[in-house]
């Protein structure tokens, strides 16, 4: 199992087929956008958390299975470990897709077959794999809630500039006197339509993850600079 | 080496844009000489079309330098003078109906240069041809203003402002009676072609032709001159293939692209290109689809690109009729427009793979001859 993972995450193409495409497909509207990072969060949060407390729940003593590593559990202590995860994952996904049935069943339907595929997704992203190196559960809150912080704002932004541009509108949640979709009436005559397309997606993720490392870049040469100046 | 590199000047091939050929013609050349060969096309657009197509290009070449220098001078390197946002900026605008809003050509130039060109590294690094580039993201975000075409000058008919292939198509989605050639079709349709058209193919065909037994169809002079609705600089073969000998001449372009190009797609439309409308086999009027839409500008002006087409002469005849064969698909079978930019977008896609299978085979050759 574990070496199906690692195999899958050295190929860029399949983990962009598995991880990407399919958030990039759901992001063309900000709420349905909104809906699948909070999936995600509660995902990735609520299976860090369980795997944190039934690691830390084995019983003293208990020895791992299979023939131990140098360096890590056994085979079958590491495959008993994903078969967790994986359990975890899909239980707390199937939570969500009844939860987000009940509540709002237009986003729902909107959502389709990505709401399941976020197990997937984030098992072979690594975000819903075990947890080698044994963090508390607080710390595993913490680390998820980070990931899914970095995972929500990175989708709600595609899905931002998609909809404004594509689309001329900013679609949000019906509230009491909001209708909830904001218009903007140029872009609404005649909207760029590409950025509508799983093209226009790829594009606006590449210039954020592009912006990104720009910002980080910056980071990496102000440290140094900073540290020459003291 | 590393302060070499750092103080060497544009020219020098460790730091210039590919491609890296050992010849006379500088890239920046290489655009100016090719704008300067299109500048005949635009101006005709311009007689034809009147003010908004002069609008368009004004505002095409304006996005397009506007964008090259947005780019570049934050690197404090600005690029301008290399000719090449101009020319990008001029071939989109002579792939637009005159008449679209001024948006439309300035974000397809601006997404060219933006996106498609310095968002890969600049010049020598795009590898897609900028301008079929933003044709095609203009195609797909704005469908509909980009077939809002313009009647050309003279041409009063109420379905003057459609392009030959377009009414041709709309004639052969109708039920009757089936013409054996684009032109017919049209003049049976009824299609708006000029009094000089009229005058002229009536005086060949009367004092000329007629002893011979042939006659031209109406039309012939309106589609060999351009003097219909479409892209502003696209329409007059004469005048593109005037500016294309310009450049053989100068050895700015080589023949074999264009000439596989064009030849695949004659052929494939000769063949086949009746097929689906019911006219049968060998009735496509193949001259009627190489001279119609953009076929010619594309094949000269963007198919060549020195940066997205291969750099062996094998390679660009593969090339060449791949982009033809896309280009009968698109055409005949597509919605994009007459399907030339995506063809060419899509091929750019092959361009490099071609490359490296040609260099491989010529390394297995001289491995073979030194063995």
């Amino acid at each position: 199992m574990d070496t199906v993972s690692s195999r899958t995450r050295e190929a860029p193409l399949v983990m962009l087929l598995l991880t990407l495409v399919p958030s990039i497909a759901v992001a063309v509207r900000v709420a349905d956008a909104l809906w699948l990072a909070a999936g995600a969060v509660l995902v990735m949060t609520g299976s860090s958390v369980a795997r944190a407390i039934l690691d830390g729940a084995r019983p003293a003593g208990t020895p791992e299975t299979g023939t131990p590593a140098a360096d890590g559990p056994g085979e079958e202590d590491r495959t008993a470990r994903w078969l967790r995860a994986l359990v975890i994952s899909s239980l707390l996904t199937a939570a969500f897709e009844a939860g987000l049935l009940a509540v709002a069943p237009a986003a729902s339907a909107a959502l389709g077959i990505y709401a399941p595929l976020l197990a997937v997704n984030l098992l072979v992203a690594g975000k819903g794999g075990p947890d080698p190196s044994g963090a508390s559960p607080l710390r595993a809150t913490l680390s998820s809630l980070r990931n899914g912080a970095w995972f929500a704002g990175g989708l709600v932004a595609i899905a931002l500039a998609r909809e404004v541009l594509g689309a001329g509108t900013i679609t949000l949640f019906p509230v009491s006197g909001f209708g909830g979709t904001i218009t903007l009436s140029p872009l609404l005559d005649q909207p760029v339509r590409a950025l509508g397309f799983a093209g226009g997606g790829l594009l606006c993720l590449g210039y954020l993850v592009a912006a990104v490392r720009a910002v980080l870049a910056r980071k990496g040469s102000a440290a140094p600079r900073a540290e020459a100046s003291r | 080496m590393a302060e070499s590199i750092r103080h060497a000047g544009p020219g020098d091939p460790a730091t210039s844009a590919a491609p890296h050929l050992r010849v006379r013609m500088s890239t920046s050349r290489m655009a100016w000489l090719a704008s300067l060969s299109l500048l005949p096309a635009a101006a005709w657009g311009i007689v034809l079309f009147g003010l908004p197509a002069l609008i368009v290009l004004v505002v095409s070449i304006a996005s397009a330098a506007a964008a090259e220098a947005a780019a570049t001078l934050p690197r404090g390197k600005v690029t301008l003078g290399d000719g090449s946002a101009f020319f990008t900026g001029l071939l989109v605008a002579l792939l637009m109906p005159a008449g679209v809003p001024a948006y439309v050509p300035a974000a397809a130039s601006a997404f060219g240069i933006l996106v498609v060109k310095q968002s890969f590294g600049g010049l020598g690094r795009n590898w897609m041809n900028p301008a079929m580039g933003g044709v095609v993201f203009a195609l797909l975000s704005w469908p509909g203003l980009l077939s809002q075409w313009a009647a050309p000058l003279g041409s009063a008919a109420a379905n003057a402002a459609v392009p030959p292939l377009e009414a041709l198509r709309a004639a052969l989605a109708a039920p009757g009676p089936r013409d054996a050639t684009p032109l017919a079709v049209l003049a049976r349709a009824g299609y708006g072609f000029s009094g000089l058209d009229s005058a002229a193919v009536g005086w060949v065909n009367s004092h000329v032709l007629a002893p011979l037994g042939t006659r031209l169809q109406p039309g012939t002079l309106d589609v060999l001159i351009g003097h219909v609705a479409g892209g502003i600089g696209s329409t007059c073969a004469p005048l593109l293939l005037a500016g294309a000998a310009f450049l053989l001449t100068f050895g700015v372009i080589r023949w074999h692209l264009p000439v596989f190009y064009i030849g695949t797609f004659g052929l494939l439309a000769f063949v086949f290109g009746g097929l689906g409308t019911g006219q049968g086999w060998l009735a496509g009027g193949p001259l009627f689809q190489v001279l119609s839409g953009s076929l010619v500008l594309a094949a000269f002006y963007a198919a060549p690109d020195p940066v997205t087409s291969p750099l062996m002469n094998t390679g660009k005849c593969i090339l060449g009729a791949a982009l033809g064969v896309l280009t009968f698909f698109l055409r005949f079978f597509g919605s994009l427009g007459d399907g030339v930019a995506a063809a060419i977008v899509l091929g750019n896609c092959i361009s490099p793979l071609l490359d490296r299978w040609m260099e491989r085979r010529k390394v297995q050759e001289l491995g073979q001859g030194v063995a």
